[in-house]
């Protein structure tokens, strides 16, 4: 688990989260402000001095919700929109005090150190446990609230160049409430990380908005693409072709999963895509961490990727170079 | 590194200059145990013997020679004569001079024989001349076995130092190492090299500008003297290994008000960079107008888990010292002793480390013995205030007659002590005693949860206190409450940040007026040494919500058991406080998992954080590269982890030789990371 928690705003618990963030598996529908109320936005993370988001000192802020299923996803609660009971289960002694706690009674499985069916992530379990195992993934922030959090540090983001990332899940997902952040934010450099699936008005505003997209090239091949990812390529495409028109920063990041996408045509694919592009800053490796698999557990679910964890991932950099697009491999 | 580094390190990595120590003999006719004998003389005729028991031993490829062969030193008194001086006397640690700033910078450049021309009669002056010709007896000892040895470089260059000025960086470099092995002889123990970069330049400067040395093969001397400070540092006393003072200072505003950062600084932390050994442990001095290549030079080092630099900030902590009554030139001067207290070299006999003020334990008393009768966090804050003022008062009124072994030869290296004929044990320009100060976080996180919880919240006084007593067993919702929804310092939290610093302003009002019984000033300090074990051991559950047991945090640093917003928050919180009116010293540490520099542009990032501490106006700042999980396989197999290196308290150490207490310390942290 990260050292960041949910921060909670003062005066503000996790609650349910609004409606309008309920959750589709068709594209990243943003949500609406209903009846002029502040939107809400879910967040399962802040995490500041995130060194790999961007230039510059920076805060991450993970929203909660992704419509994709990416098989070596390592961030299992962000793909839930909801708030939701996260376990450490490892550590757990049986002790029993969760099930006591918990306000559903006799629908707890017993042996404690799980969630009881029906968990409706209230959080009463939480303090019950001496341990410090059990908490609640995603809180609930006001935008005005979030932008206060993110502005209090502007002074340092804009020092040294840094400033604010918006990662997930899929933050698009949540577009309207980021966007009501990015209004908020006192001038500090902002970019995002996002799959590239929503509609193509929400990812013009994104280009518009952004002083830097981060967005993934996961699997060339389409219908790879949809085994491997749950969802439809043509979007994403889509968008990495305006991205490689347009004006705004952007970097193409390649997750490198062995025996799913590392192949030459793979990265071919990537060098035709932003070849040429004025406004491309690299193209990021990623290769496969064996990690990933980590937090599956504490979310109640089982990582079963399809494809084989411990082979090497392998890259083709020559491509790039011959191209010359620069890149970087995070090793 | 140069191949004949390569092989210097190697041989000494293996430990096999080892084979030539050997134990004290059990029959060893101790001639300074001459009762009638003052104890000056004693320590004088006891170096001698020391330096007399060892056998030159010369490394294949020698650069920078003296090793020691004789690990433990024969005491000075016998068991009855020691427990007549302890009835009577405040004994300090050991009872040596230890945590100074040697001034070996002065006696390097004119030569042991020019201070023996000044000798006198008097017993101080009788004591150094003794001592003198100890170290420059076993010196031509060591100089006729370089030239048995073949080697008449080395030979020459002991035929000259440390008895004359030196000519050149080697001859400067040797001088050092002799003038300090013998300080560690005489039975002294964390004194430090002070500015060694300072010291050092004018010979480095002359010798590459007379085209004496190329750049390459001057680096390549820096890197021998540094080997040479770990051959024997596993002899040197501490309370751990690694514990041993022996480190340096670099960088910093010199005494005429210029910056002192030179070549030299930058190849120190190079050489350091290439060898990757404990020692010197390094001190950045730096200030708001640093360059960030400076910073990035230093983390560097950071990077590679070895714990230092340790920055320290001119801009806090020159007017620091000056408001507490150090000269200007002095306070511009300054160097660490040890760890990270502040000292001034060769005019200071401050005592750094003679007692600690448990913040955390005050506070936790406090609240025990009196929350229910308090009202307001006001009327807390004044029986704190109280109890602080009455510390301070106690444990200096338990410090009283002094007795400090003296040190005759260590003298040399002070102003005044040879002109006086007062040995350094007694007193130099500055006599000051510095206080550390355990625990503030917890204790500010403790007031900020009382305030919120029982002043201003729904929880009964006595609801809290039963609480602890209970060490929360029973009260899992309230212990929930206290330790993760209320105030925490290290959370850019003004509500708590505000505590910590008026907790140190207490102490610094504590101690300001009060002087010790050789005249010196009370120096208020945010360390901790080992304390942080000692008053935690000392604690219950608190009503921060930490449970008993939970170490408290070492040093200037958040409490252990808390959810931290991160680094920047960090940043900010610690340096809020005007550290200036606590200035004995105590770092801010910061742990960092290794794998933040898995990318270069990180190496930018952690400079640019700790640039923002010093222009915030913080005083210390020390930055730690663990990775958790190779600690925890540490402990289950040291024999692959001899290297490992980690930051303890004000000292960087090998995992594998500290205490598991120690060890168990520095992996929770490791939990905290970024």
């Amino acid at each position: 688990m990260s050292n960041a928690s949910p921060l909670q705003p003062k005066g503000q618990a996790a609650t349910a989260p609004h409606e309008s963030c309920g959750f589709q598996r068709g594209l990243a529908a943003p949500a609406q402000a209903r009846n002029g109320a502040t939107a809400v936005g879910i967040v399962f993370d802040i995490k500041e001095f995130a060194v790999f988001d961007g230039p510059g000192i920076r805060t991450t802020v993970f929203m909660k919700g992704c419509p994709l299923r990416c098989q070596w996803c390592h961030n299992p609660e962000g793909l839930s929109p909801k708030p939701q009971l996260m376990v450490s289960t490892a550590a757990c002694v049986h002790c029993g005090a969760c099930e006591r706690a918990c306000p559903l009674g006799a629908e707890v499985p017993t042996g404690g150190c799980w969630q009881p069916k029906g968990c409706t992530a209230c959080g009463a379990c939480v303090p019950a446990c001496r341990g410090g195992f059990r908490k609640i993934a995603g809180t609930a922030w006001t935008a005005e609230d979030l932008a206060a959090r993110l502005n209090k540090d502007a002074d340092v983001f804009r020092a040294t160049g840094g400033g604010v990332t918006f990662s997930g899940g899929e933050p698009l997902l949540q577009w309207d409430f980021v966007s009501g952040v990015l209004d908020r934010l006192a001038g500090v450099h902002t970019a995002v990380e996002t799959s590239g699936f929503t509609t193509d008005a929400v990812f013009a505003q994104v280009m518009e908005k952004l002083d830097l997209v981060m967005m993934d090239w996961k699997v060339s091949d389409p219908e790879a693409h949809r085994r491997y990812t749950g969802v439809d390529q043509a979007p994403i495409r889509r968008h990495a072709r305006m991205l490689a028109a347009g004006d705004t920063p952007f970097i193409l990041r390649m997750p490198i999963i062995p025996g799913v996408n590392d192949e030459r045509e793979h990265f071919e694919t990537v060098a035709e895509l932003v070849k040429g592009a004025k406004s491309l800053v690299r193209v990021d490796v990623l290769p496969y961490q064996r990690a990933a698999g980590a937090k599956y557990d504490m979310v109640g679910r089982t990582y079963a990727p399809e494809f084989d964890e411990a082979a090497a991932p392998k890259y083709f950099l020559d491509v790039f170079e011959r191209e010359g697009i620069p890149c970087q491999v995070f090793r | 590194m140069t191949e004949r580094i390569r092989a210097l390190m190697h041989f000494q990595w293996e430990r096999l200059h080892h084979a030539a120590r050997i134990a004290l003999p059990e029959d060893l006719e101790l001639t300074y145990r001459d009762r009638s004998l003052p104890d000056t003389l004693r320590t004088a005729l006891r170096l001698k013997q020391a330096l007399e028991m060892e056998t030159p031993y010369l490394f294949d490829n020698e650069i920078i020679a003296f090793t020691r062969t004789v690990p433990n030193l024969p005491r000075i008194f016998d068991d009855a004569e020691w427990a007549a001086i302890t009835e009577g006397h405040f004994i300090h640690e050991l009872g040596n001079v230890s945590n100074l700033s040697p001034d070996y910078a002065s006696v390097i450049s004119v030569g042991l024989l020019a201070w023996r021309e000044k000798l006198g009669e008097g017993e101080l002056h009788r004591a150094m001349r003794i001592s003198i010709d100890a170290v420059l007896k076993l010196t031509a000892r060591y100089a006729a076995a370089a030239r048995a040895k073949g080697d008449e470089a080395l030979a020459e260059v002991l035929d000259r130092v440390p008895a004359l000025p030196p000519r050149t960086f080697r001859e400067a470099l040797q001088s050092l190492r002799i003038l300090h092995y013998a300080m560690w002889c005489e039975g002294d123990y964390h004194n430090t090299m002070g500015r060694f970069d300072q010291t050092m330049i004018p010979y480095l400067r002359a010798d590459l500008e007379a085209g004496r040395e190329t750049e390459e093969s001057a680096f390549e001397l820096l890197e021998a003297f540094f080997l040479a400070c770990n051959r024997d540092s596993d002899l040197y006393p501490g309370m751990q290994q690694g514990d041993n003072g022996q480190s340096i200072v670099l960088g910093g505003m010199l005494p005429d008000g210029t910056d002192g950062f030179n070549l030299l600084s930058k190849w120190c932390l190079k050489a350091s960079a290439e060898l990757r050994l404990i020692d010197p442990k390094i001190n950045l001095r730096v200030n708001k107008d640093t360059p960030l290549e400076v910073y990035e030079l230093g983390t560097q080092l950071t990077k590679l888990g070895l714990g230092f630099p340790q920055y320290e900030n001119d801009d806090v902590a020159i007017p620091g010292l000056e408001a507490l009554g150090y000269d200007t030139e002095d306070a511009r001067n300054y160097a660490m002793a040890a760890c990270w207290e502040f000292i001034i070299p060769g005019r200071a006999m401050d005592i750094v480390n003679i007692g600690a003020l448990p913040f955390a334990n005050i506070v936790d008393r406090v609240l025990r013995e009196h929350l229910t009768a308090c009202r307001s966090l006001e009327e807390v804050k004044a029986l704190v205030r109280e109890a602080i003022f009455a510390d301070v008062r106690k444990t200096l009124a338990e410090r009283r007659n002094l007795y400090v072994i003296p040190s005759p030869y260590l003298s040399l290296f002070f102003d005044g002590c040879l002109e006086s004929g007062r040995d350094i044990s007694l007193g130099c320009k500055y006599n000051n005693w510095g206080l550390h100060g355990t625990g503030v976080a917890p204790a500010a996180d403790m007031l900020a949860a009382v305030d919120q919880e029982v002043f201003h919240g729904d929880t009964a006084p006595e609801a809290l206190l039963r609480a602890m007593a209970d060490n929360f067993v029973g009260h899992d919702a309230l212990r929930d409450q206290l330790k993760y929804h209320c105030p925490k310092a290290g959370n850019d939290d003004d509500r708590v940040d505000g505590l910590v610093g008026w907790l140190l302003d207490t102490f610094a009002d504590a101690v300001e007026g009060l002087h010790n019984e050789r005249g010196g000033i009370i120096r208020a300090g945010t360390g901790s040494a080992m304390f942080y074990i000692f008053h935690a051991n000392e604690l219950g559950a608190t009503a921060d919500g930490r449970e008993a047991g939970v170490p408290l945090p070492a040093n200037y640093a958040p409490s252990l058991n808390i959810r931290l917003n991160g680094p920047v928050s960090l940043i900010k919180s610690f340096s809020k406080p005007d550290l200036r009116r606590t200035i004995n010293g105590g770092p801010l540490t910061i742990e960092f998992s290794d794998s933040v520099f898995s990318q270069e542009e990180s190496i930018t990032k952690v400079a640019q954080l700790v640039r923002l501490f010093v222009q915030r106006g913080g005083h210390q700042l020390q930055l730690n590269t663990v990775n958790r999980e190779r600690m925890l396989d540490a402990q289950k197999h040291p024999e692959n982890y001899r290297n490992l290196i980690v930051r303890v308290w004000g000292w960087s150490g090998y995992f594998v030789e500290l205490d598991k207490c120690y060890q168990d310390h520095i992996i929770r942290r490791a939990e905290l990371l970024v």
